[in-house]
């Protein structure tokens, strides 16, 4: 039963997986995938878009000398003329300056320099059959100055603060903590995919940055409130660690992780698809790029990074760790009944490595549901006894 | 509460939507009209208008020039949550995109941000209509018909309202305020020793001129001498003060020719000609080109609530002195002030002229010109000058060394308006607009459809996957991501007209996202339903008791959601602003559905009889793995 087995247990959140006991790993791989990032902003920096960093718009007539251009045509000259100088050089839709006939077109693409800028125009102006003196050219600023990231950077702070005083009230500062920890992951991660491939920066990237914050933080949000629910009052039995119960707890919302991560990801899909699969680039592939994969990683480390996070800080806190000796006392005077094996299942036991072994121990069968959820104090360990 | 009387609470926020979506705020035209959201510029196109920005003619440095568009920037997004694009263009040139239609808007966005701060010296009405019109046959009836208070009463009649709302009763003001002491001799000696008119009050104009008038304005000045006659010209030279109407009506027909010169004609006179002259009138003072009192070093006139010539002094302050301008509330005494900081400089400086003017004597002439206006002045005023307007002109109650505060009759939108404008007067740049012009999406028409393409196809994969996973209870998810997107297109049109949220590109892709969030929240319900049904609880006993439990979980994610949006919407500007928006929008109304749609509707499916069976909800294994342990004879396909 071990295939259909663990699909089922997963969906009933018994799939018991050592999400917690093996947080070293965890640890070692955020740290490794961080110092990428880290390393790659210091080295490849980031790609900025024209919004950002500037650029060149070029200017281009719509009826010259009895002849009419249509806007796509138009685009495409422009994109080819200046690909031919500068391969790597992004290029915005062609946008339409005033009507009738006096109507103009305007291409903005990165920045070129003065030679370069002169010899697209030059391949432009033969491609169209114009006057190259009928096509302007001129440097654009960013549209996105200082201020804007100035004020979006104050607001990210002022909701940092807000959000951990908030978190620290709703649940604890340890939670608080972990929270941002795995918040601060989901960024760094996201900017070093986005400074690593060399993805180009856009204000639709800035704002799809600014939406995986929020859901970051929801997703931590959801687990660490089964988490809570899980561990009140767990000092008063001696059945579960703090690490195994947060696992327990993992484990529970695993499926719903999934499912939200599923339901998430699909729309964002959709737009990534359409976006970067029909279109090309675009807006649109800016948007579902950022958000893929930020939301992604957001499912993701909620699961194995933010919990993880918080059941090492818990474990440094006096009172869990007195509590962790005592049930690890008590399981070490019950491992003969083990070793008799009264357990029916020791499948997971398997999975060998010191939580694990306990909680395999301790893994109730199939169907066993937390203590706290028939709100009672009784305590699994010693009721199935 | 009961599920129906939840549901009827929606219904009514359904109802009062569109009853707003299709009635209030401006809407007109067909029903289809009525339903057509704000769209952004990147999604339909805008309208584009140019700004070329100048310093002292010559363009400005790099610096400056990203300053003066921020300034324009912040007075675009003033306007609201339209999204604008703000870029410059080349070396000199602000290019200013708004979506729609949008002449309107753009509109006065090239206001200079020249700021000055000069004594107000001398007061005169604007009495060019009078000048030129005089009331013929008798003086009384002038007093009576329209100058009525004007023989003697000192300042009784002078307060502004009257002024303003009768134009012509101010030149009693002026021509007596100006006649009996101020002006004359006396207009730059208090201010200003250095300047000469007061010694010879018949010198040239040229003379008079403050600053030394370069060859081009002697030239002008030529021109100006042909086209008023040669008479008129030299009349106006002898003035030494405003021509007194009030004793003589006709007085100003000598300086007839002067009404029909240009703004730019008048900008070429000297300051004291400008304000002698009765037959130059505000309209020519306001026509007179950007930038020409923004001159430091001399005295200026300008119009003053479109009643009064002033004359004013050198600026001895100037918007580059200012740190930063706040409108604030004074509660002691419930009033708006606006606050002004000014750098370590700048400070001296205002506070040396700010003692100059709280210890004028009475006999001072800007004592005078105070008391002209306000009966009960006490003190010299400070006018605050912008480009060619006087936007304000306190009186100063005090020598000030710290914080200043200006007070008068503010509310909090022109408390706010004169603090950005002494903010914005900071940066010494003047701009000239250009035509605006229609401009197409920015991001191509194609991207539109695709967003909504990819929109349809996210809603229908998240309702496969809810109805393969959730069978029946799928169908509350479709039916209220459905419904939450009905609310939001209803806001999303209401607010569009009501206070301008335009939906940009990355808006859609926000709402596409607030899709899977809101599903979400249906995926934390039903599986703690799954886990209450699992524990072996009746469908009817779990569905409360999963409420609750989910309740607190989704109110606790959500506010962090709304925190989000709301810190966001109230720090950032531009674009960031306009994603909180949309953030927090979706945000509320996912909570609304599932307080007044999901928990309720649940509540009555978890009567039914349908409820109970597995092949209908799909919490089928659950009940039956709560049944018996062993037969489980699940399909993976989910896993």
């Amino acid at each position: 039963m071990a295939g259909s087995g663990f699909a089922t247990r997963l969906y009933q959140g018994e799939a018991n997986i050592n999400i917690v006991g093996r947080r070293r790993m965890w640890f070692t791989i955020a740290a490794a995938l961080v110092a990428i990032a880290i390393g790659s902003f210091a080295i490849n920096r980031f790609h900025l878009g024209i919004e950002f960093a500037g650029g060149s718009e070029f200017s281009v007539p719509g009826q010259v000398a009895g002849q009419t251009f249509e806007q796509e045509r138009i685009y495409e000259a422009v994109r080819t003329a200046v690909h031919d100088v500068e391969p790597d050089a992004q290029v915005n839709a062609a946008q339409e300056v005033g009507n009738g006939s006096e109507i103009n077109y305007k291409i903005r693409t990165s920045e070129l320099s003065a030679s370069e800028m002169a010899e697209a125009k030059t391949a432009l102006a033969a491609d169209l059959g114009v006057e190259a003196t009928q096509i302007s050219d001129q440097q654009v600023s960013s549209a996105w100055g200082g201020a804007v990231i100035e004020k979006a950077l104050l607001g990210l702070i002022i909701f940092l603060v807000l959000v951990t005083a908030y978190l620290v009230v709703r649940f604890e500062w340890r939670m608080a903590v972990a929270a941002l920890a795995s918040l601060l992951f989901d960024l760094l991660f996201t900017a070093g995919v986005y400074s690593l491939v060399q993805f180009e920066l856009t204000p639709y990237t800035v704002i799809g940055f600014l939406t995986i914050l929020g859901y970051s933080l929801y997703d931590v949000v959801v687990v660490f409130d089964k988490v809570q629910e899980n561990t009140r009052g767990i000092t008063a039995g001696s059945s579960r660690t703090y690490g195994e119960a947060t696992n327990l707890a993992v484990n529970q919302t695993l499926m719903r992780s999934l499912n939200t991560g599923l339901v998430a990801l699909l729309p964002v899909g959709g737009v990534l698809f359409i976006g970067a699969g029909l279109l090309g680039a675009g807006t649109l592939k800016d948007l579902g790029l950022v958000l893929f994969v930020g939301m992604g990683i957001g499912v993701l480390s909620s699961i194995l990074f933010a919990a993880p996070v918080l059941s090492a800080l818990k474990d440094r806190e006096p009172k869990i760790k007195a509590h962790n000796a005592r049930v690890l006392a008590r399981r070490a005077q019950r491992s003969d009944d083990v070793a008799r094996g009264e357990r029916s299942r020791p499948a997971n036991v398997t999975e060998s490595d010191e939580v694990s072994v306990l909680a395999g121990t301790t893994t109730p069968r199939p169907g066993a549901r937390p203590v706290q959820k028939r709100g009672g104090t009784n305590r699994p360990g010693t009721k199935r006894r | 509460m009961h599920p129906g009387r939840q549901l009827g609470v929606l219904g009514l926020v359904f109802v009062v939507l569109y009853l707003l979506v299709f009635f209030a705020a401006g809407a007109e035209g067909s029903w289809k009209q009525r339903l057509e959201p704000k769209l952004g510029l990147d999604l339909i196109g805008g309208t584009q208008a140019t700004y070329i920005a100048s310093q002292q003619g010559a363009p400005p440095s790099p610096e400056d020039m990203e300053l003066a568009r921020e300034i324009i920037e912040s007075r675009v997004n003033a306007l609201g949550v339209s999204e604008a694009e703000v870029v410059i263009q080349g070396n000199n040139t602000i290019v200013v995109s708004l979506a729609g239609k949008a002449e309107e808007q753009l509109k006065g966005l090239e206001q200079a941000a020249n700021m000055r701060f000069r004594l107000l010296t001398g007061l005169t009405g604007d009495v060019a209509s009078v000048a030129l019109n005089p009331p013929s046959p008798t003086p009384s009836a002038s007093a009576s018909g329209s100058a009525a208070p004007a023989p003697s009463t000192s300042g009784s009649a002078a307060p502004k309202a009257t002024g303003s709302a009768k134009p012509s009763a101010t030149p009693s003001t002026g021509g007596q305020g100006g006649g009996a002491a101020a002006p004359g001799p006396s207009v730059a000696p208090s201010g200003s020793p250095s300047v000469k008119p007061s010694a010879t009050p018949s010198a040239s104009a040229s003379a008079a001129a403050p600053a030394p008038a370069s060859a081009d304005v002697k030239e002008q000045r030529e021109a100006i001498k042909k086209k008023v006659g040669a008479d008129a010209w030299a009349a106006a030279e002898k003035l030494t003060a405003p021509v007194d109407l009030s004793t003589d009506t006709k007085a100003g027909l000598p300086f007839k020719p002067f009404s029909t010169l240009t703004g730019p004609e008048v900008a070429a006179l000297s300051p004291q000609m400008q304000f002698n002259i009765p037959t130059i009138g505000c309209q020519q003072l306001n026509a007179r080109p950007n930038g020409s009192i923004d001159a430091v070093d001399s005295e200026v006139v300008a119009c003053f609530q479109g009643v009064y010539k002033v004359m004013l002094d050198k600026a001895e302050v100037v918007g580059d002195d200012i740190d930063e301008a706040s409108p604030q509330l004074d509660t002691t005494q419930n009033q708006w002030v606006v606050s002004l900081d000014f750098k370590s400089e700048g400070q001296k400086k205002w506070a040396a002229l700010t003692k100059k003017a709280f210890e004028a004597k009475a006999t001072d002439p800007c004592f005078v010109a105070v008391s002209s206006m306000y009966s009960d002045a006490e003190h010299c005023a400070v006018a605050v000058v912008l480009d060619k307007e006087i936007v304000s002109a306190p009186q100063i109650q005090a020598v000030l060394t710290g914080q200043s505060q200006i007070t008068g009759d503010f509310n909090a939108t022109s408390a706010k308006k004169l603090a950005d404008q002494l903010n914005f007067g900071a940066i010494p740049v003047t701009f000239d607009a250009g035509p605006a012009q229609t401009v197409s999406a920015t991001v191509g028409g194609q991207q539109l459809e695709a967003g909504l393409l990819a929109a349809a196809i996210g809603l229908g994969l998240v309702a496969i996957y809810a109805f393969f996973y959730y069978r029946m209870l799928g169908l509350v998810i479709f039916l209220s991501l459905g419904l939450s997107a009905l609310l939001t297109f209803g806001a999303l049109v209401f607010l569009g007209r009501s206070i301008g949220f335009t939906l940009t590109l990355a808006g859609i892709v926000g709402f596409i996202v607030s899709l899977g969030v809101a599903a979400d929240s249906f995926v934390i319900y039903f599986e703690r339903l799954k886990d209450e049904i699992h524990e072996g609880r009746s469908p009817r006993s779990a569905v409360p008791r999963a409420w609750h439990r989910a309740r607190r979980t989704i109110i606790s994610a959500n506010a962090i959601t709304i925190m989000c949006a709301v810190v966001l919407y109230i720090v950032s500007i531009g674009q960031v602003q306009g994603l909180a928006f949309a953030l927090g929008l979706s945000t509320v109304l996912d909570l609304l559905v599932v307080f007044l749609f999901r928990h309720p509707i649940m509540t009555l499916l978890a009567s039914t009889q349908a409820f109970l069976s597995p092949r209908v909800s799909g919490l089928g294994r659950a009940l039956r793995r709560s049944q018996t342990e062993e037969s489980v004879s699940s399909r993976v396909k989910e896993a």
